[in-house]
């Protein structure tokens, strides 16, 4: 069974590369219907931080920059979207200034003012944006609206001017992924009298080519054309196909595979394990897979025995048998054995495989292999820690309890007493995070916002982001190396000026990294959709998924 | 009557608030359900964190943060979902309810006049083949589980058999409100009302059976006999309302357990969103307003069906009627 859903998912890669052609000029008509199975909880482009609502905000809402809604490879960067162009540094990479499209309205007909773009930028910190602090924080005066954001002014750091049409940032440090940051939904920019709070279900007014005009979360969303929106660039904001989109939550992706089949929707996304063969056999032209930057993986705690021992977490590296993984992610077709916590594709990425048989840190082989159980054994004598007790803590997913027992299988070759728990999928990430649970190894997942080599490995395992005793501290691992620090650092500074030097020196910290083994990549999975046959053309990129706006329906 | 309508709303009182205290105290005794992380958002600094947990009131002692809820649940009735944080749980449960009862309503229909066909039936030919054959139909159905049935029934209605003319009629999965298309609301929920009566149909049938039989031998049906009345007669009016009483008793109490979200599997198989279906997903994403305010509801159905099925008793037996 196993054999032959790899066999026929392998067969319709090529047909599914095919749909990414340049979409046609604009024939606009008919209605596209989604199927979820989870609601996209609140609407608020500044605040939301989930993927469904990322994936459906991209056509409403617009950044001064944007990442492009047009097929291509998965580490392009921001492009120019509200603004005119990529302002060029000035300051030593300290100041930026950017210079709005004239005549682009919101969709209640007001024109977007460089006013708008100020507001926003405050806004973000009034109203509690989770990356309010990592991503926005640097503007000058980011600081005092992250302690006080009622009286957030961000005085100095944001300058308006609605006469010419400029907005100029300043910026405490350099930053090269600053444009990358301003193509983030959270980022989004909204009329200036938007209120300072949560919008939950009512979404704010934006420029994108549709609007929502009604959600429910437990059941529905309804978009339509946003009547002002006049194409300014087809690759930043391209105009809309259907007329309507309506979006519809609750289902199990079981019945979304069986509606979808059935025309009585267009599009579903995440097609069961047990469910790929059939769609591979009778719906191959209608079947999608999308690369996205993203890993799955295995964080050792490196303050908790066994692995506060290097050479227990470089054991567990060598023994791992990825071969598995992958198949319990749905075969090669969808699912990639990871060496790094850096993914394919991503900027910086370098094929580098340290843990893998004939590899060794000086020689890595440029892919995974094969486990080395000899050398993993060999690691674990040396360390010293056979016979402890070791706990797997996964999400109560089915996926990610089949890998957790195979890890335990392999923690209980090499010597140790393993077991495994799991946990709610929702809890569990919180869980996992907070030092005083104490875990040993937990199994989760992270995708990047941006394309950008530090949305993994700084912000996954730099010394800032262990928050002792949070729910909140994605370094699961715990782990702070304050030599990789300043090469992180580095790496990002370099990268202001010379972006090509800047993703070496990134390469560079996944290897050392991957040397600590603060974690056990395990796979980097690849989004499956189905689509009607009422679909005539779609597009899907990596960061946003599906770009509904550019599915074209009979 | 006064004085016990006043004790049956005293325990009621008494129920719900010993319900939602212990949904309460093991929500947030479970490690990694607290709300705060969640809504900041993944990798929030700490400033962002220590704001929300302030506007939400995280930071207040455990019993000024249960009555807020409380308040916010029963008084002011605005208390909005952790997960959708516009949406307000009383409305959402309001527009859930319709479903939920359209839903069990109708598979009641079902259930109780197919199991008490077969009850009878197979009462009126006891140990015979024909009440030996219903006996083991209404076993069968006893033991398959709902959910897997349902899985089978959309196997069948939506994917192998959709485009054939048995089928095509079915359409996909959800409800269609009443009001927008009766004929609609009637082809999307019959399917769903079948799947959830079967298991029903099976108990309900063999407890009446049971009942049925054991009456047979009793003082008033021998002298209703004696009368000369005919044996259906005797069978129909005499025998089945007093056999009725079991069944009712449990009907009441799964009717208001199906009502109060019990159909859960139904709807999240058929993708209804019902009451159950509701609870299910504020289960899945740790939303306690939503959690609390379905189990509310729910015990509230319990606590009132159990008054109700009190009531129908005087009604049918006259021997609790003259004990009181």
């Amino acid at each position: 069974m196993q054999q032959g859903r790899i066999l026929f998912l392998t067969g319709l890669l090529a047909a599914t590369c095919a749909h990414a052609d340049t979409p046609a000029p604009p024939s606009p008509g008919g209605v596209l219907r989604l199927a979820g199975t989870t609601s996209a909880g609140t609407l608020d482009p500044q605040i939301s931080y989930m993927h469904v609502t990322y994936q459906v905000e991209a056509i409403v809402y617009d950044g001064l920059t944007t990442f492009p809604k047009t097929p291509g490879p998965a580490d392009r960067h921001a492009i120019p979207d509200l603004a005119d162009a990529i302002p060029t540094p000035q300051d030593n990479g300290l100041t930026y200034r950017f210079h709005l499209r004239p005549g682009i309205r919101f969709s209640n007909g007001h024109p977007v003012t460089a006013e708008d773009v100020a507001a926003s930028m405050r806004r973000l910190f009034r109203v509690n944006s989770p990356t309010a602090g990592p991503y926005y924080s640097h503007i000058v005066g980011g600081d005092a609206c992250l302690r006080d954001p009622e009286h957030c002014t961000l005085a100095g750091g944001v300058i308006a001017d609605n006469a010419t049409g400029t907005v100029t940032f300043h910026l405490t440090h350099p930053d090269s992924e600053f444009m990358d940051r301003l193509a983030f939904q959270h980022a989004s920019i909204l009329p200036a009298d938007t209120p300072a709070h949560d919008m939950g279900n009512t979404a704010p007014i934006g420029t994108g080519p549709y609007r929502i005009v009604s959600y429910e979360p437990t059941s529905s969303m309804v978009l339509e054309r946003n009547p002002y929106f006049q194409q300014w660039d087809a690759e930043a904001q391209p105009a809309g196909y259907p007329d309507s989109i309506h979006y519809t939550f609750g289902l199990d992706p079981e019945s979304e595979v069986t509606a979808v089949e059935n025309g009585q929707f267009d599009w579903m996304e995440g097609v069961p394990l047990d469910r790929q063969a059939e769609v591979g056999r009778r719906f191959a032209p209608q079947v999608r897979i999308t690369d996205s930057l993203n890993v799955f993986y295995a964080a050792l705690n490196v303050n908790e025995p066994p692995f506060n021992n290097l050479l227990a977490r470089q054991a567990l590296n060598y023994a791992v048998n990825r071969k598995a993984i992958v198949i319990y992610g749905g075969g090669p077709t969808v699912s990639v054995p990871a060496c790094q916590m850096l993914p394919q594709g991503s900027p910086g990425f370098e094929p580098s495989c340290l843990y893998t048989k004939g590899a060794t840190f000086e020689h890595p082989a440029q892919q995974w292999q094969a486990p080395d159980l000899e050398k993993a054994r060999d690691l674990i004598r040396r360390s010293g820690t056979a016979g402890q007790h070791v706990t797997i803590i996964a999400p109560s997913a089915a996926g990610h309890s089949a890998v957790a027992t195979d890890l335990r299988d392999t923690l209980t070759d090499l010597g140790y007493i393993a077991s495994v728990r799991t946990i709610s999928p929702v809890a569990e990430f919180a869980y996992i995070q907070n030092s005083d649970n104490k875990i040993q190894i937990g199994l989760t997942g992270w995708s990047a916002d941006y394309p950008a080599a530090s949305s993994f490995l700084q912000t996954l395992f730099s010394c800032a982001t262990f928050v002792p005793h949070s729910d909140n501290s994605v370094n699961i691992s715990q782990f702070c190396n304050h030599d990789i620090d300043a090469l992180m650092q580095r790496a990002a500074t370099v990268a202001v000026t010379d972006r090509a030097a800047g993703d070496t020196l990134w390469a560079e910290v996944s290897r050392r990294l991957m040397e600590q083994a603060p974690a056990v990549p395990l796979d980097q999975a690849r989004s499956v959709s189905l689509l009607s046959n009422r679909v005539k053309s779609d597009v899907a990129t990596a960061i946003y998924g599906a770009v509904f706006s550019q599915f074209r329906v009979r | 009557m006064l004085l016990v309508l006043l004790k049956r709303l005293g325990q009621t009182v008494f129920v719900l608030f010993g319900i939602s205290v212990m949904v309460f105290l093991v929500f947030l005794a479970t490690p990694g359900t607290d709300p705060t992380s969640r809504i900041a958002g993944k990798n929030a600094s700490p400033q962002t964190i220590e704001r929300v947990r302030h506007e939400y009131g995280f930071d207040r002692p455990l019993p000024v943060q249960y009555a807020t809820m409380m308040k916010k649940l029963f008084i002011t009735q605005d208390l909005a979902s952790y997960a959708n944080r516009g949406e307000l749980v009383v409305p959402e449960l309001a527009k859930a309810a319709p479903i939920t009862l359209s839903l069990a309503a109708g598979a009641a229909v079902i259930w109780v006049s197919v199991s008490i066909c077969m009850g009878t039936v197979a009462a009126a030919f006891r140990n015979t083949w024909i009440d030996r054959t219903l006996m083991m139909i209404g076993l069968v159905g006893l033991s398959i589980p709902v959910f897997w049935l349902g899985q089978v029934a959309n196997l069948i209605t939506q994917a192998r058999f959709h485009d054939t003319w048995l089928f095509s009629w079915v359409p996909g999965p959800g409800y269609i409100p009443f009001s927008e298309s009766p004929l609609g609301w009637f082809r999307a929920l019959v399917i769903p009302w079948c799947t959830l009566a079967v298991l029903f149909i099976g108990l309900y049938a063999r407890i009446l059976r049971a009942d049925l039989v054991s009456v047979m031998d009793e003082d008033f049906m021998r002298t209703a006999r004696a009368k000369g009345l005919s044996p259906l007669r005797v069978l129909l009016v005499h025998g089945l309302r007093t056999s009725m009483i079991s069944f009712i008793s449990m009907f009441g109490m799964d009717f208001a357990q199906l009502i109060g979200g019990g159909a859960l599997l139904t709807e999240v198989v058929f993708g209804l969103g019902g009451v159950g279906r509701l609870t299910y997903q504020a289960m899945g994403a740790l939303d306690l307003p939503l959690i609390m305010a379905s189990v509310m509801y729910s015990a509230v159905f319990v606590v009132l069906a159990n008054a109700l099925v009190d009531v129908i008793y005087l009604v049918l037996d006259p021997r609790v009627r003259d004990g009181r």
